[in-house]
């Protein structure tokens, strides 16, 4: 039986190395900090010594890039024994990962790939996530990715199977606010739609981001600072989910820890707002 | 179609060769992603043999090297572990690239290896006082230790390849070829050359020999008066620098 998880309503960033110094010297306002998994499985050394003082001072969210929940040929037992043993050593607030597939039969691109909404998809995925969520004893958050392709075989929308997904397996949900603009205006959908579309009562995390514009679509890039669009999209999903833990997410162009900061501290206050708008 | 073969024909479609033109824009976004996180990760991990051969030749090797090698780690930090194997085929004619890629290669990855247990001094004086039979336990190496025959002067080379800056000559050939060794103690790995008879010592630790046939293997090599020598010498050694696992426990 897969518990509950417990409220957490925090606010966090992304545990990058070129910060690691100012994380262990300080204490950084931020109520957790969020850790790519596989950065840190089957590792030791200075990594897993700065990770674990890190884990001393901060709480921390485990996230996850190379599950593959969707793969057709199913998940790999190794790689779920070694997110297990991290997860057993940090006493995370939550494991998470993506709903996509990273590879095939042995192949892994190493990016977070589409999936077509069909229902043998969802069956795929939901028995991944329930093995998952079995090895690991605990449940897990599910993100939405930001993607560049339709499959003309998707017989539902995505926030459709998202929350079938919850519903089956009992998982939860990372929203990612710049992923719905950004897969919104690659494919033409409504975020509104979208936000309307995902239950309530299973979003346990948001993450903000930044993205770029490419050739022909916009591009999940991890790479700037949030736009003033995905704010506002922000603010509507906290009108809608009410208090969450969010996070900003900055994998490349890192800046400065005090410019992220000031992002977070932009959230708080959007939340906020939305708080006091509610009540 | 089945979702088994949608995703193999994405994943074919994605790792194609650039002759081959993507069906859409949001294909040729994968399409270039792919080949960007590998290309990246391989100039992140092998970086001072990039400085070495050079961008264009780095970045010739790293698109062959995607094409024969496609990823199939779930970490992408393991991608390279065939690039030295390859990029010595590639320069053949210059031995040093694929010395120095392997040197570059295990030194990170003995940075990040799992921690364990290490027989260090302490350790051997308890095991001996609590009557462990030492001697005739499996010898075991500690699990960041790689080794390889080398011919030139890699370690030079990696070295004086730190920064943008060097522009450091070709390494001379070795006088023989020796084996390199690689392993990490405490935090920082490190490495050095190994004359011949220690070198088969060390194998013979590695097989999970024990001390008692390492001792004879020596005799052999050597002769009684200085095996006796070479053994306490390798030991004490090889125990102060952590290269022994401290297996008494597993």
């Amino acid at each position: 039986m897969i518990e509950t998880l417990a409220p957490f309503h925090g606010f966090g960033l992304g545990l990058r190395k070129e910060h690691y110094g100012e994380f262990l010297a300080q204490e950084v306002p931020v109520d957790f900090v969020e850790v790519i998994s596989e950065n840190f499985m089957a590792t030791g050394g200075r990594a897993m010594h700065t990770l674990d003082a890190v884990r001393e001072r901060y709480q921390v969210a485990m996230h996850g890039v190379s599950l593959s929940i969707g793969s057709a040929s199913g998940l790999n037992r190794e790689y779920l024994s070694e997110l297990k043993a991290l997860a057993d050593r940090l006493r995370p607030l939550w494991v998470s990962d993506h709903l996509c597939w990273t590879g095939l039969g042995g192949t892994n691109s190493h990016d977070l790939l589409p999936l077509p909404y069909t229902e043998e998809a969802l069956d795929v995925v939901c028995a991944g996530i329930t093995l998952a969520q079995d090895v690991l004893e605990r449940p897990m958050l599910f993100e939405n990715p930001s993607s560049y392709v339709n499959f003309t075989e998707s017989s539902m929308t995505e926030w459709d199977f998202l929350r079938a997904m919850t519903e089956r397996t009992g998982c939860y949900l990372l929203l990612d606010v710049n992923n719905i603009y950004v897969s919104g205006q690659n494919h033409g959908f409504d975020p509104q739609a979208y936000l309307r579309g995902i239950p309530q009562d299973r979003v346990r995390q948001i993450h903000l981001a930044g993205h770029s514009q490419g050739e022909d679509l916009l591009i999940d890039t991890h790479d700037a600072p949030v736009c003033p669009e995905v704010w506002a999209l922000y603010a509507d999903a906290c009108a809608r989910f009410g208090a969450t833990a969010t996070m900003i997410e900055r994998d490349d162009n890192i800046p400065e820890l005090d410019e992220l900061l000031s992002e977070l501290g932009h959230a708080r206050a959007a939340a906020l707002q939305c708080q006091g708008v509610a009540a | 179609m089945s979702l088994y073969l949608q995703q193999r024909e994405f994943l074919d479609e994605i790792a194609a060769d650039d002759d081959a033109p993507p069906s859409s824009p949001g294909m040729a976004v994968y399409r270039n992603a792919y080949r960007a996180r590998l290309s990246d990760a391989l100039a992140t991990s092998f970086e001072r043999t990039k400085r070495w051969v050079g961008d264009d030749a780095f970045a010739s090797a790293s698109a062959h090297y995607i094409i024969v090698s496609p990823p199939s780690r779930w970490s992408l930090d393991d991608y390279g572990h065939q690039f030295p194997e390859i990029l010595a085929e590639l320069f053949a004619q210059n031995p040093e690239v694929g010395e120095l890629a392997w040197l570059e290669w295990h030194m990170q990855r003995a940075f990040a290896a799992p921690d364990q247990a290490v027989l260090d001094l302490a350790g051997l004086t308890l095991a001996a006082d609590q009557g462990f039979d030492f001697e005739n336990a499996p010898s075991a190496l500690v699990g960041s230790f790689a080794t390889r025959i080398v011919t030139t002067a890699c370690i030079t080379l990696w070295q004086d390849l730190a920064s943008d800056e060097s522009a450091p000559l070709e390494p001379p050939m070795l006088d023989n070829a020796a084996a390199l060794i690689v392993w990490r103690a405490e935090f920082a790995p490190h490495f050095r050359l190994l004359d011949p008879i220690e070198t088969r010592a060390l194998e013979a630790a590695a097989k999970g020999h024990s001390f008692a046939k390492i001792c004879a293997l020596l005799v052999d090599l050597v002769g009684q008066d200085e095996a006796a020598v070479l053994a306490g010498g390798y030991l004490g050694q090889w125990v102060t620098a952590g290269l022994l696992a401290d297996t008494r426990s597993a």
